[in-house]
């Protein structure tokens, strides 16, 4: 398995098969004197910064204390990699889906929504 | 115990790889990993040209119509044993060994 | 529904949905300056944009992939960026210029002025996204914009020699104003050939669940649609040749425009233009704002689909809810939609090799598209059609902006 090609950026699914986000990064486990370990995927945050421009992030972690809204999911909640990245979450409860459940509120006082 | 530190693959991907004599082997385009049991192991990285323009004509391979008009090169990639790589500075990787010893 | 009928919707749905005010400003232009001329260009973009949307077609239904989530999957967040802001920036240019379309035939209509009619028009979209699912907007607006067929019937009541109108389709250089006639060619390529239609169709092969059964209808409906859809441009062009140009008479001001069909088709003539153009600019406004969203959200992963409540998908919703507006304020500026419309078919061929690379890296891809990758023909006049335009824009747009 190609880990640039055939985890990251790809589209994540969760257990009821609705789109989560794409895999921005992943997390590699290094121990010494053992092979690297993949630890998990994360979803959301200033993951994406940091690969767009390092300074970019470096500053965006210092104003929000952190990584952002993201979603770290242990590689063995990985279900299947294939089409996409399908995982033992669910996704409504995740942090992944932080800013869709904000655009949820502010479109809810619209008609028809 | 041993000592676990984590590394993010989307930040390892792109740097340049220095080998034990300072020269510079390559960039890492890839990273390969095997089940072992239940978890994934890494066991290589692909290293890819060190230039930015031999990655730009990398690209330009990729279309067969260029590649049938000439333009466009085939990069040159080395597949390295993930234990040669040393992170203890993630920034900037380096080989165990010097390429030199290879041929 | 049986695969013929699909056919047959599919076919149609790319005629009555071709006409923009893009195609239809450029093909004025063209005839109007040059008479047969630049039938060639239109030519030229069509069957570019036949083998592109084919191409979008199949990704979708082999990879299972929508192009922007295939495009962030291959080539990462950094390599991503770049199509998505330029085609985000000239699809919005694009979807004012449709919006201005729409004010203007209100304007025409009614005699109320352009500028009064952005917010109903503005409002009017966002609610047709808003309640609506992908079958209204992909069929209900191309439907109705088989309207336009009456550009093909003027056409044939102002009687083209076939002459003159097949020697228009080898090119030819121009015997006055070279760097309008180069200005013009390349936006009637940049208005065929414009990116959302590949956006909007992938995206609409994986919401009716294409596979590789449908790689057939896939070649029919591009094929046949878009080369049909190009009769029409072709249609006004033969129009505004016969009217504007024997009469000497250019395209400089919009108002002129719908004389090109009140002329052979009498009162009629100017009501079927102006419905043509409002209902032709409804649509493609539609798919413009559903493309823009279609491209943020899968390039990110979000949720999307036009089928979906908003709430189920309010990120998606929240882009096109936002663009609307957004591209409605370029027209309250009072800026001349004609110009704008021009201009940013300019810009669209001038962006062209932007869209253009990442699809054809993808559909030389095995790992998306298996045994179905792209031939050597499709591949050499996409790339070929593309890059020609992007250099022609470079030097043909400075040269219209400082020189005219």
């Amino acid at each position: 398995m190609l880990l640039g090609r055939d985890v990251l950026d790809q589209q994540v699914i969760d257990v009821a098969g609705h789109e989560m986000g794409k895999v921005d990064g992943v997390g590699l486990e290094l121990r010494d004197g053992e092979p690297a370990r993949v630890a998990f995927i994360v979803i959301g945050g200033t993951t994406l910064l940091w690969r767009i421009h390092a300074g970019l992030a470096r500053w965006a972690e210092r104003r929000l204390g952190g990584e952002g809204h993201r979603a770290r999911i242990p590689w063995q909640q990985v279900l299947k990699i294939g089409v996409d990245v399908k995982v033992d979450v669910k996704a409504e409860r995740s942090r992944a889906l932080h800013w869709e459940r904000w655009a949820r509120h502010v479109i809810r006082r619209i008609p028809g929504s | 115990m041993s000592a676990a530190r984590e590394v993010r693959l989307e930040r390892l991907l792109g740097k340049l790889v220095v080998d034990a004599a300072g020269v510079p082997v390559g960039r890492i385009e890839e990273l390969e990993a095997e089940p072992a049991g239940d978890a994934y192991l890494v066991t290589h990285a692909h290293l890819g040209p060190e230039s930015h323009v031999a990655r730009l004509l990398a690209f330009g391979h990729q279309l067969p119509t260029l590649r049938t008009l000439g333009i466009g090169r085939k990069p040159r990639m080395r597949r390295v044993p993930w234990a040669w790589l040393d992170l203890s500075d993630p920034e900037r990787p380096r080989l165990r060994r010097s390429v030199l010893e290879d041929s | 529904m049986s695969k013929l009928l699909e056919i047959a919707l599919g076919v149609v749905t790319g005629i009555g949905g071709f006409l923009e005010a893009g195609s239809l400003a450029t093909a004025a232009q063209a005839g109007a300056a040059f008479g047969f001329r630049l039938v060639w260009a239109l030519a030229l973009g069509t069957v570019c944009l036949a083998f592109m949307v084919e191409m979008a077609g199949r990704l979708a239904s082999v990879s299972h992939h929508t192009l922007p989530d295939a495009m962030r999957e291959r080539f990462g967040i950094r390599f991503f960026l770049v199509p998505l802001v330029t085609v985000a920036l000239v699809s919005f240019l694009v979807l004012a210029s449709e919006i201005g379309g729409v004010c203007l035939a209100l304007q025409f209509a009614t005699g109320v002025p352009l500028r009064w009619w952005v917010a109903p028009v503005i409002l009017g979209l966002w609610l047709f996204l808003w309640k609506g699912t992908f079958g209204m907007v992909e069929k209900g607006a191309s439907l109705l914009g088989l309207v336009t067929i009456a550009f093909v019937v003027g056409a044939l009541k102002l009687g083209p020699s076939p002459a003159e109108l097949a020697a228009g389709l080898l090119p030819s250089l121009p015997g006055h104003d070279p760097a309008k006639y180069w200005f013009i060619a390349v936006s009637i390529v940049g208005a065929s050939v414009s990116p959302y239609l590949f956006y909007f169709y992938s995206a609409g092969a994986v919401e009716d669940g294409w596979d590789e059964s449908y790689l057939g209808i896939n070649r029919i409906v591009a094929g046949g649609g878009m080369a049909f859809g190009g009769g029409i441009a072709a249609a006004v062009l033969v129009c505004a040749a016969m009217v504007l140009h024997s009469g000497g008479i250019q395209v400089d001001r919009y108002e002129q425009i719908p004389m090109i069909l009140s002329s052979p088709l009498g009162r009629w003539g100017f009501r079927l233009f102006v419905a043509s153009l409002a209902i032709g600019c409804f649509g493609a406004a539609l798919e413009i704002a559903l493309a823009l969203a279609y491209l943020v959200a899968q390039g990110l992963g979000w949720r999307w689909g036009e089928s979906l409540q908003p709430r189920q998908a309010a990120r998606f919703a929240l882009v096109y809810t936002l663009a609307l507006p957004l591209a409605g304020l370029v027209i309250v500026t009072g800026i001349d939609p004609l110009k704008l419309t021009i201009f940013s078919m300019a810009l669209t061929a001038l962006s062209l090799p932007v869209t253009v690379v990442p699809l054809l890296v993808l559909m030389n891809d095995p790992q998306y598209l298996g045994d179905h990758t792209n031939g050597w023909l499709g591949n050499a006049a996409v790339l070929a059609v593309s890059v020609v335009a992007c250099v022609v824009a470079l030097v043909a747009i400075p040269l219209q902006i400082f020189g005219g």
